[in-house]
């Protein structure tokens, strides 16, 4: 059972006891009963981090789809992979986004104003000071809830565990900080007569879709790395710049996608869509690896002339259009 | 004004004013930047998107989004059109503030602004000079059970102002548009805890209404409101220098009413430079806790208008009186010239803000800029303003020129005057650099400052240790102009130390005969005062 073709199933807020869910670590599962009304948002977070994800990578070999059973949080990406590394840091980003927008919507109790574990002081706080901003809850929260399932495993110091660790942590650290470098500082003046001597400022978070883009670059400049003599990650080429906080990190070279590969997970191109004028990677040339493609026609029915309001309401009629369709074989 | 304290202190005594001045101006700074938070807080809200199942859209249903109660919500809208829900039945709720926490009248005010996030549809694009119209009630309650009292209810009209990054393709369909922030609501007194916003985006067709506007996806709110610390220590330094500005003040009457000539013009103005400044400084506020009284903001802004007109008009005559030719002025009217631009601007500002916060008192969501002829009727008050303001600076700077042309030719030409002239003359010269040594001082301070918070991130942190910028430009500034004002009552109030010297020792006096062509009629005193008595005391020491 692929989650990608059933993402309700990371809605897990409709299951009553954390215990029951598949692919939480121990700690996580801590943090789940403590922060029960999280877990929906994370859910949906993980949901949006998987469609941008396909969004970002639909027309490439691998498009997103070899994520392994149980949940997102048990995912077993066992190669240790450029795109594993996407994977990682498009859901930590996906949990601070759901998580901080949860809080605007005031659907967390706990949110904003907790900058530490301290409830008896919370009204005192907001009355004295305003409450804290809620990307950097989000923030927060997601550090500790994402990294939980790496830091409470223990490996040797060298060893290729201990890497990979190592390796998602970075990842998912370079996931949470792009949504927090795409948060832009928004002001507003608000003085004598609407002078600017009074300017309040918050941190307002960026379309998602910006934040996948980000991270699609980062993927393209991904550093590999290898376990270092002092069970630190190092480069494997010395000439390139060492990898900031914010850059995606690999330690295994990334699998033949073209193929379907029961060991690596890899579902293979064949049966996928391509285009025929592409040069790019949707080519059918480059998609299907060179095994060729099959053309058909195919009847699209489209809805047209339409009338739209902001939402909701929309007039359509039906248009038909026969379209030739390529396939990789 | 003959003889004023500052002629007649020596050196020591000047710079021991001078540094406890310093000194409270430090702590003034120091109480902003280390007690007190951020002046504001902005809490962001996000709409829940409610779903009005009753068709006849019952008016004074209220929906909340979160809580006991709450609506019937869409997580997304993008699920309303399986479920057949129209663009009419969707309201937008926003509960202030967020759960557990309660508003309260310390925050002063609340001020919001709307932001749309509008996706890029090929087929569904904003329309060139968009409006979005809202209809928006408010209300509000005390308690988490009670019913809803509605405050206000209005149908406003908003431009949407959104460009977008990426080409207008197929390919960056769901990519959101870049809205400017709508403003919103202002409401000048917090009485109530919980507050709770309705808005409805209703479609007209026929009418044109809500069409053309793209395809919303979400609204979100900032709501900004005055931080509760930064309001008491605010309170507390209002409390604590409403007495010594009033005392001072009276103290200076004293010794201008204890003269038998009457009061000079400089005086009678440096007179009113205190009235404005303990107009300001009474704090009045403190019944905003305990009274809904919504014009506050507005009282707040008038104040501040006139005291600023005040000090504007104040540096005018200053330098008027001080500019050592024969003309007569000592009279309000021969400075219609430079006062006259002060008064227009003033005035300007005035039916600005009248025009936009004196018609929020009655609709919160008011906006002049909402309307082209408003934003136009806004903008014509403001470039008046700025074109008297710099007319101001022109009139002062050249007055200033005039001065200091004025003080160049005097003081070639001081060695050859009589003693008693000559002291008269270098005591206006002294005094006019003094005061323009400390207003230049002060007016760099506040532009350093102001620049400095608009560039810094609002504070800095060592460790636990959080220094708020913000809060201590306001303070500090504040504080200044407060010791300004201050210094000026003290130190330019008429001494009385040259008439007791007038006979023990001729060389510091100034003769009261020369000083009756020279500026207005002194005559004796009836005696010194305490204060004259124990300057004198010192003196003598």
């Amino acid at each position: 059972m692929n989650p990608i073709q059933r993402p309700e199933m990371y809605i897990i807020g409709a299951q009553p006891v954390c215990s029951q869910l598949p692919g939480l670590s121990p700690g996580q599962r801590k943090l789940c009963q403590l922060y029960q009304e999280h877990m929906m948002y994370i859910g949906e977070g993980a949901k949006n981090a998987i469609k941008e994800c396909q969004f970002q990578f639909r027309q490439r070999r691998w498009n997103c789809s070899t994520v392994d059973n149980t949940s997102v949080f048990g995912r077993v990406m066992s190669i240790g992979s450029r795109e594993t590394a996407f994977t990682y840091a498009v859901s930590a980003a996906g949990v601070v986004n759901a998580i901080s927008r949860a809080c605007r919507e005031g659907e967390l109790s706990t949110c904003g104003c907790s900058r530490t574990a301290r409830p008896k002081d919370l009204p005192r706080d907001w009355l004295w000071g305003g409450c804290g901003d809620n990307v950097e809850y989000g923030y927060r929260f997601a550090k500790e809830f994402v990294d939980a399932r790496e830091r409470e495993r223990n490996y040797a110091k060298g060893s290729e565990e201990q890497a990979r660790i190592l390796m998602n942590l970075q990842n998912n650290e370079a996931g949470r900080r792009a949504v927090y470098k795409l948060a832009d500082v928004a002001c507003k003046c608000h003085g004598v007569s609407g002078s600017c001597s009074l300017k309040t400022c918050w941190l307002q978070l960026a379309d998602f879709r910006k934040v996948g883009d980000l991270l699609k670059e980062k993927y393209d400049s991904a550093a590999a790395m290898r376990i270092g003599r002092k069970g630190k990650l190092e480069l494997v080429n010395n000439r390139f710049n060492s990898p900031t906080p914010e850059d995606l990190v690999y330690i295994d070279p990334s699998p033949d996608y073209c193929l379907r590969n029961e060991t690596t997970g890899s579902l293979g191109t064949q049966g996928r869509l391509c285009n025929k004028t592409s040069e790019g990677m949707d080519g059918c040339e480059l998609m299907c690896c060179g095994r060729g493609y099959d053309q058909f026609k195919s009847v699209q029915v489209e809805r047209c002339h339409c009338k739209f309001h902001w939402c909701c309401y929309v007039k359509c009629k039906k248009c038909t259009e026969i379209v030739d369709q390529y396939v990789c074989k | 004004m003959a003889g004023a304290i500052i002629e007649n202190m020596s050196t020591k005594k000047l710079c021991i004013v001078g540094g406890i001045l310093l000194i409270f101006q430090v702590i003034a700074f120091l109480v902003g930047g280390l007690i007190a938070p951020d002046p504001t807080a902005a809490v962001p809200y996000m709409a829940a998107k409610c779903i009005d199942l009753q068709k006849n859209h019952h008016k004074t249903k209220w929906f909340i989004p979160w809580g006991p109660n709450q609506c019937d919500k869409l997580r997304y809208l993008d699920e309303a059109v399986n479920r057949q829900i129209e663009a009419n039945d969707i309201v937008f709720a926003i509960h202030i503030p967020l759960p557990k926490n309660e508003m309260s009248p310390w925050f002063q005010f609340i001020l919001c602004i709307l932001h749309m996030d509008i996706a890029f549809k090929t087929n569904n694009q904003i329309k060139e000079n968009a409006k979005v119209s809202l209809d928006v009630s408010l209300g509000y309650r005390d308690d988490t059970v009670s019913e809803w009292t509605e405050m206000a209810h209005a149908v406003e009209t908003r431009k949407l102002n959104c460009t977008f990054g990426a080409p207008k393709t197929v390919e960056h369909e769901g990519k959101f548009y870049d809205c400017d922030f709508l403003p919103f609501m202002e409401i000048g007194t917090v009485a109530h805890k919980y507050y709770l916003l309705n808005i409805r985006l209703p479609v007209n067709e026929k009418a044109g209404v809500n069409v053309g506007i793209g395809e919303i996806k979400d609204i979100r709110l900032v709501g900004i409101h005055q931080n509760g610390g930064f309001t008491k220590v605010w309170f507390a330094m209002k409390t604590f220098l409403t007495p010594s500005i009033f005392i001072i003040m009276i103290w200076y009457w004293k010794r201008i009413t204890q003269m038998t000539r009457p009061p000079v013009l400089l005086e009678k103005i440096i007179f009113a430079l205190g009235i404005s400044m303990t107009f300001i400084n009474i704090p009045v506020e403190w019944f905003s806790i305990g009274f809904d009284w919504t014009w506050m903001l507005l009282f707040g802004d008038i104040r501040q208008g006139i005291f600023y007109a005040m000090l504007l008009s104040f540096w005018i005559i200053f330098c008027g009186e001080h500019m050592m030719d024969q003309n007569e002025r000592n009279h309000f009217s021969s400075y219609w010239k430079q006062v006259g631009p002060i008064a227009i601007g003033s005035f300007c500002l005035f039916a600005f803000d009248m025009c936009e916060r004196g018609v929020q008192l009655k609709n919160p969501f008011y906006s002049i800029w909402a309307t082209d002829i408003g934003t136009e009727l806004a903008m014509a008050f403001i470039i008046v303003a700025g074109i008297c303001l710099c007319l101001y600076f022109l009139f002062l700077c050249f007055m200033v020129f005039q001065v200091f042309r004025n003080i160049s030719c005097k003081q070639s030409s001081l060695p050859a005057m009589s003693k008693v002239r000559r002291l008269h003359y270098e005591g206006l010269i002294f005094r006019f650099r003094f005061l323009m040594l400390i207003t230049l001082a002060c007016a760099a301070m506040t532009v350093i400052f102001f620049i400095f918070s608009q560039v810094t991130e609002g504070h800095w942190k060592w460790g636990d240790f959080t220094f708020h910028w913000n809060s201590a430009f306001f303070t500090g500034i504040y504080g200044m102009w407060n010791l300004y004002v201050f210094a000026l009552m003290f130190l330019y109030a008429p001494s009385h130390k040259n008439y007791g010297d007038d006979q023990s020792n001729g060389d510091l006096g100034v003769n009261t005969g020369e000083e009756f062509q020279l500026t207005t009629t002194i005559t004796h005193v009836d005696g010194p005062t305490q204060v004259y008595k124990l300057a004198r005391k010192e003196a003598h020491e």
